[in-house]
């Protein structure tokens, strides 16, 4: 047996997060009234449970100060409604992971500062599209689709791709991208700048701010007033042009752009 | 709202939090990999227990056996990570309890909310009978020696103008939100000139609002303080929030704008 101070400390160190997460009555409560006040009859209607099991659950988060009864209403308190935003958070990071497991998994996160991962719940409404084998570019094909829509465009660029870099100098010319950020190694602008096309049409011009860092870095990230996307390197070092993340809504974009902004800061 | 409902905790979230001790191991060897002798060692839980649930972690691909030693998954180390981020956010809001419960939070934001672990450093600063202007005087003290400060007051202290002209005859720059009522009684006793120059120079920036303000925050040069309004509706002048480290602040600014952002 573990002794019972150490059984006592440990007991003190989980009780809480024990406690929330292990009851799926009230793991489940606390999110049926989430955005909305319930009567019994309506939390009945939804938990498909029987009134005693709800009204046990109710009481045990009443007596932790999470829900309190208004009238015939169950209501988050500040507390309450604190608690459950942060285990939504929990609830959409590990959605967010599973998802695109098998993306996360095969691929070096190691560029990705901690802080950012953590923060993967922003990109719950993210897309991984691979190319298979009987068409090899559908990942690629599908980022020039949505960079040829794009106004503004800043990019993490971590290759030296002609492929791309023609892309974007066709857009750019046919008017449509009007600003492009593109932020570099030292090593991807020498190679650029060694291109006498490339050096003209993407380095010298006027609507492209290039940002060189000083480190190498492992990401290839793509942010417009649309949708993010990421490409990422295998674990062996190698480039990785068969998958892509891809996401259109606002949360994933801030996503984006805060590690945009821990490259640049 | 029904998405939750079905798309909850999970059987991988439960299977972790379900047992204290596999949450210890994985915090042991999140910090370094480790033999079950060593697990035993540092957590002091039995062997049998540790052997068991070492087992367990290890069926269900949390961890691996690599020379000997147990190393926790990579992809299993992020999904431990946000659990003990939950975690966190339960313990700020337990510490700070009398701050939270029943205060209105209507004008936070919900990234405000999402990350309240970034005022895991912040202090909360009470009154007391032998000194009921403590937060008061906190307030004071951050604001008396500041350069640089971007402020939501909700209320007037009658106290405020005199910092503020002290500011910005020292060169410093403000920038305040301030509901309709207050805006002229905060801004009148100001020197008139100084004033002019200030807006003038962008170093007074004063945004006036027509709805309520339900929160009161400043951020001064290198510190933050928060305070709230209670559900009945009255400002809660016997707590806030105090900061001075670098999250915390930024998490602040955040707010900040988030809330200029929306009043205006």
């Amino acid at each position: 047996m573990t002794n019972p101070k150490t059984k006592k400390e440990l007991n003190k160190e989980f009780k809480d997060i024990k406690y929330i997460l292990t009851s799926s009555m009230r793991t489940k409560l606390l999110l049926a009234i989430y955005d909305v006040p319930m009567n019994l009859d309506e939390l009945r209607g939804v938990l498909k449970k029987p009134s005693a099991t709800i009204l046990h659950g109710l009481k045990e988060l009443e007596a932790i100060n999470l829900v309190r009864k208004s009238q015939k209403y169950y209501e988050l308190t500040s507390n309450g409604y604190l608690l459950t935003t942060n285990m939504i958070k929990l609830i959409d990071n590990w959605y967010s992971l599973s998802k695109s497991e098998i993306f996360w998994n095969n691929h070096d996160l190691s560029d990705i500062p901690e802080e950012i991962i953590r923060d993967i719940y922003l990109l719950k409404d993210a897309e991984y599209i691979s190319s298979t084998t009987s068409d090899l570019s559908i990942a690629f094909n599908k980022y020039i689709k949505l960079i040829s829509k794009a106004k503004e465009l800043t990019i993490l660029l971590p290759i030296y791709s002609e492929n791309h870099f023609k892309h974007m100098i066709v857009f750019l010319n046919e008017g449509k991208l009007e600003k492009l950020d593109l932020i570099v190694s030292e090593e991807i602008y020498n190679s650029i700048q060694r291109n006498e096309l490339f050096k003209r049409d993407l380095l010298e011009n006027e609507k492209v701010n290039t940002i060189v860092t000083s480190k190498r870095f492992k990401i290839f990230l793509t942010y417009s007033e649309r949708f993010m996307s990421l490409t990422l390197f295998f674990k062996d070092g190698h480039y990785d042009d068969s998958h892509i993340l891809i996401a259109k809504d606002d949360d994933a974009r801030k996503w984006a752009l805060s590690l945009i902004n821990s490259f640049q800061g | 709202m029904k998405m939750y409902v079905n798309n909850g905790i999970n059987d991988e979230i439960r299977f972790l939090a379900q047992s204290e001790i596999r949450l210890k191991i994985l915090s042991e060897l999140n910090k370094r990999p480790d033999n079950v002798r060593g697990l035993v060692k540092e957590t002091k839980i039995t062997y049998s227990s540790v052997s068991s649930n070492v087992s367990k972690l290890e069926e269900n691909n949390y961890i691996r056996k690599f020379n000997g030693k147990y190393y926790i998954d990579p992809m299993a180390r992020i999904y431990f990570k946000t659990l003990m981020d939950f975690k966190k956010s339960i313990e700020i809001i337990k510490d700070f309890h009398s701050f939270w419960y029943k205060h209105n939070l209507g004008q936070m934001s919900i990234n405000s909310m999402r990350n309240i672990n970034d005022l895991k450093n912040s202090k909360l600063i009470e009154t007391t009978p032998l000194d009921i202007y403590k937060t008061h005087t906190t307030i004071k003290n951050q604001l008396f020696n500041s350069k640089d400060v971007k402020a939501i007051f909700p209320y007037l202290h009658p106290e405020y103008p005199k910092l503020l002209e002290r500011i910005l005859k020292n060169g410093g720059s403000i920038e305040l939100i301030l509901p309709r009522e207050i805006t002229s009684a905060i801004m009148r006793p100001i020197d008139e000139t100084l004033k002019k120059n200030s807006i003038k120079k962008g170093k007074l920036k004063i945004r006036t609002v027509k709805e309520d303000l339900n929160l009161y925050l400043t951020i001064c040069d290198k510190s933050m303080s928060l305070g709230l309004f209670k559900t009945d509706g009255s400002f809660d002048q016997n707590r806030i929030l105090v900061s001075k480290d670098e999250k915390s602040c930024q998490w602040a600014e955040e707010l900040f704008e988030y809330v200029k952002d929306k009043v205006i």
